[in-house]
């Protein structure tokens, strides 16, 4: 229970930090909202008159205690340009990337794991190499080209099988469940190829450093086989390591995700951010930024749980270094 | 897996009790009376990890591990392993099995619905088009940028006056005017029985209400509304507007942003919903992706919508866009670079691409003040260098030469190609003349906005190395551009697609990022826009940027020409100027009946 206590308040303490570095960070951009809604022909006055509309002529630390204030209470403000609270805007897009990162995180480790298992219990070292080739080349195609690819063999109207849409969401989102899923195949595959072959690559090492270990030679000594004793002690063992690669891997593919996002004209929250960012809505991007910071942070924090609570072997290291 | 740790612990807590070795029961009883509060499986990691410690506990407690799970499989669970094992392996194959046929069956419909609709041979209820640039907000009072024009004007709200397709003025809301002798007074009048979405009724107030608004409320583009002196509703169908002098561009100004008519009763929020008199009205709005619009079924005039539903659907992304043609997503796309349109264009039984007129510029501006580029020989020079021809080709052939300021479709127009043709031995001269070689070149930097793509840098990078110009490129964000170029005027050379139309006065205002400034230029400006007729106007405009151009404050890159690909079938799509002026209400798709 300490341990949940010390690490939530890590966990808010860091928050606390990011706050202060997205706020400074995004202050130092060129440029701001104001200059972007007034165009390319607005006279100064224009611009000026628009910044003190909006509250931009404010201090800078009156701006951000605003910006806490705001969210201490939940509310992460409404953007500049769009008009529109930033939780909804998030929550619209987070629709679409959310169920993109999950269903791209099964094919990974549909992938991933048997492929990795597969291939460190072959006993044939053709086998083993071949596999070793795919996951160096699964993981080193770029997101963008392994999409295309898969446009060019399945993307409805431009496909040799053309049987999947590639381009956007359905209008009517989730309500529309059945065309909302199919438009999500094509790039969560795309997502769960690449990703999946450097989950193989994890599972392998993983894998292959208990195999390597006495475990495993006294499992096989109480009569398992080599199969036996890998599946069922081994797995066993490399959990905790893999259940770091996997929720890294889930958090890191929101921002990985945006590549994608963009190439099949998804309403994501990359492809949103991108442009709030470009648009300088900087009370978007800063609510957004920290968002992300707060989810990166609390997977991290879900990790930590979930690895004691899978090996109780460093509960106690760390209550022994205590003593 | 849980059933796995479940195994480990319950076996090892019999184990202890039965078949424990000494040093290890010590071992766990330490662990036992340390945590204090431990629960068996604290106890079970205590004891894993103590057994780690030494190496004889290791050996000692792993026998016993082990010992535990042969005893696990011989005793009653024998079978399991494998039994487990398969199990586990069947439900992935089951869920992957159940999931591949849901996909399939989805797959399979989806197709069968779109095939459904393709087949039926006539007039589609919903039209999809492409566009690239997407509106941030539906804010038309505030927010720049031409996709609003295009989105809004003449679709949803309408202005007093409008424009055709050839850029000239045409009765709007209002369906005829006068001008007074001596150019000062307008008085308008507009059109009985006019409505707005929301069933209100639209006259002379809400006309005269609007302009008054964009004035004192310094509304976007209200400054190109010169000369204003006020606007009064003289009664329920006239307006008259009086200038303190004569503006000649005052009508072609009240066909776009400034004259459009708002609802002064309504109140609504402008950024996410719009109330207008136009034939569409806005029924869904996603920022940055699409744009539904339905036909506005209290619309009161002779453009009425043809096709009920039009989807605006926006992408970042070129291939995207092309993708989305091909699948079938949209049937109309504009624009489309023409190389990407090359496709299309092979397969002219089921695609249409065309070019269309529009007053892009794209303006190669040569900071006049600037350090490097106040020497008009070095500007002069670059003029000389560049090579259109090659720079339009590369494009694809579609854009137009253009030797100035001033593109077709505005007035002033003239062919000024011929100031500064392509010739690089008289560039060398200039520059040498200016002090530069190509072995001592001169450093420029020339600074763009990314959404132009980085191919244009990288070709006047190679045309002016020739010269004795070593050109570095600065690619950067529109709001980087604004900020460096626009307000601070920090730049060499700066590339942007003025898309604006009847916008000479750019080279008269010396605030502008240009820096330029002639009298002579402005003494012709003013004349012009105090001209008496339209002929003498356009010959004092002509005169204008004729100077301009010799001055060689900036390249004029081309005259970009919008392409656009529409499947066979649609028809009424506007072709000129359809970036920053789109009406819909004549666009229908009828699906050929094979």
């Amino acid at each position: 229970m300490r341990f949940v206590i010390r690490r939530f308040l890590l966990f808010v303490a860091a928050l606390l930090a990011i706050s202060v570095v997205i706020f400074a960070a995004l202050r130092i951009l060129p440029g701001d909202v104001a200059s972007v809604m007034a165009g390319l022909n607005a006279p100064p006055e224009r611009v000026a008159q628009l910044r003190s509309q909006m509250g931009l002529d404010r201090p800078l630390t009156v701006q951000y205690f605003s910006w806490m204030g705001g969210l201490l209470h939940g509310d992460f403000g409404t953007s500049l340009l769009t008009g529109r609270s930033i939780s909804s805007t998030v929550a619209m897009r987070a629709s679409v990337t959310f169920p993109l990162i999950v269903l791209g995180l099964v094919v990974a480790l549909a992938i991933g794991l048997t492929l990795g298992v597969v291939s460190t219990l072959s006993t044939h070292a053709a086998v083993r190499s071949v596999f070793h080739f795919v996951a160096i080349v699964g993981g080193a195609i770029p997101a963008l080209w392994g999409g295309l690819l898969l446009i060019l063999l399945f993307g409805r109207g431009t496909g040799l099988l053309g049987i999947l849409p590639s381009q956007g969401f359905p209008e009517a989102g989730w309500d529309n469940f059945g065309s909302a899923l199919t438009s999500l195949v094509l790039p969560a595959l795309t997502v769960g190829i690449i990703d999946g072959a450097s989950l193989m690559r994890y599972t392998r090492s993983a894998l292959g450093e208990v195999m390597n270990s006495g475990y495993m030679d006294q499992a096989m000594a109480c009569g398992y086989t080599r199969r036996q004793a890998a599946l069922k002690v081994g797995l066993r063992l490399a959990t905790p390591q893999l259940v770091s690669v996997v929720g890294l891997m889930f958090a890191g593919m929101i921002t990985g995700v945006m590549v994608i996002e963009n190439l099949f004209a998804l309403p994501g929250i990359g492809a949103g951010l991108v442009t709030d960012l470009g648009n300088r809505d900087l009370i978007a991007v800063q609510s957004e930024l920290f968002m992300l910071a707060a989810f990166f942070l609390f997977v991290g924090f879900l990790v930590d749980l979930l690895h004691r609570f899978l090996d109780p072997r460093l509960k106690h290291a760390v209550q022994g270094g205590a003593q | 897996m849980p059933t796995n740790s479940g195994a480990y612990g319950e076996n090892d807590a019999t184990d202890k009790k039965t078949t424990g070795t000494a040093g290890n029961e010590t071992a766990a009883d330490n662990t036992r009376s340390t945590g204090a509060n431990g629960d068996a499986a604290n106890a079970n990691g205590a004891d894993t990890a103590a057994n780690l410690g030494t190496e004889a506990n290791n050996t000692a407690s792993t026998d016993e591990t082990l010992n535990a799970h042969v005893k696990g499989g011989s005793s009653g669970n024998g079978g399991k392993p494998g039994n487990k094992k398969k199990g586990w392996i069947w439900a992935v194959v089951a869920v992957v099995v159940v999931v591949a046929l849901i996909v399939a069956f989805v797959v399979v419909r989806s197709n069968q619905k779109a095939s459904n609709t393709a087949a039926e041979g006539h007039k589609a209820d919903s039209v999809t088009v492409g566009l690239k640039l997407a509106p941030t907000n539906l804010d038309i009072r505030n927010q720049s940028g031409s996709s609003l024009d295009q989105l809004l004007v003449g679709n949803v709200y309408e202005g007093l006056v409008a424009r055709d397709s050839e850029n000239k003025v045409v009765p709007g809301l209002a369906k005829s005017w006068e001008k007074s002798a001596n150019g000062t007074s307008y008085t308008f009048h507009l059109n009985k029985g006019m409505t707005f979405s929301n069933g209100d009724k639209l006259d002379a107030d809400d006309v005269a209400w609007s302009i008054n608004e964009l004035m004192t409320k310094h509304y976007h583009d209200s400054e190109s509304l010169m000369n204003f002196k006020s606007v009064t509703a003289t009664d329920a169908d006239t307006v008259k507007l009086d200038l303190t002098a004569p503006y000649d561009n005052l009508l072609w100004v009240l066909a776009c942003r400034p004259g459009l008519v708002f609802d002064k009763d309504a109140n609504y929020d402008m950024k996410t919903q719009a109330v207008g008199s136009g034939p569409y009205t806005v029924a869904k709005f996603v920022p940055d992706d699409s744009i539904t619009l339905k036909a506005n079924p209290r619309y009161w005039g002779a453009h009425k919508a043809k096709t009920a539903t039009i989807v605006l659907r926006y992408f970042a992304d070129d291939n995207a866009a092309v993708n989305a043609l091909k699948s079938g997503d949209v049937q109309v796309l504009a624009p489309v670079t023409e190389n990407l349109a090359a496709p299309f264009v092979k397969d002219s039984a089921h695609y249409r691409v065309a070019a269309g007129d529009d007053t892009d510029k794209y303006v190669l501006a040569m900071n006049s003040k600037g350090a490097k580029t106040s020497d008009v020989r070095v500007r002069q020079a670059i003029r000389y260098a560049i090579d259109h021809k090659q720079l339009i080709a590369s494009r694809g052939g579609a854009d137009k030469p253009l030797g100035g300021p001033i593109p077709s479709l505005d007035p002033g127009y003239e062919d000024l190609t011929g100031l500064y043709p392509h010739n690089v031995a008289k560039a060398k001269a200039l520059m040498k003349e200016a002090g530069y070689t190509p072995d001592h070149p001169l450093e420029l930097r020339l600074t763009y906005a990314n959404t132009y793509g980085t191919e244009l840098g990288d070709q006047l990078r190679s045309q002016l190395k020739p010269i004795g110009i070593d050109l570095k490129v600065d690619v950067v964000e529109f709001s980087t551009w604004l900020q460096d170029v626009l307000k601070n005027k920090d730049y060499d050379l700066s590339l942007v697609d003025h898309n604006e139309s009847h916008d000479f006065s750019q080279w008269v205002n010396d605030e502008y990022y240009y820096n330029y400034s002639n009298q002579k230029v402005k003494d012709y400006y003013n004349q012009a826009m105090a001209a008496s007729s339209d002929s003498q106007r356009d010959a004092l405009l002509a005169k204008a940027a004729r100077v301009v151009s010799e001055d060689a404050p900036a390249d004029w890159l081309f005259n970009y020409r919008i392409t656009t690909a529409m499947k066979t079938g649609v028809s009424g799509f506007p072709l000129n100027l359809n970036q920053t002026l789109l009406p819909l209400y004549n666009v229908t798709y009828r699906t050929s009946v094979k």
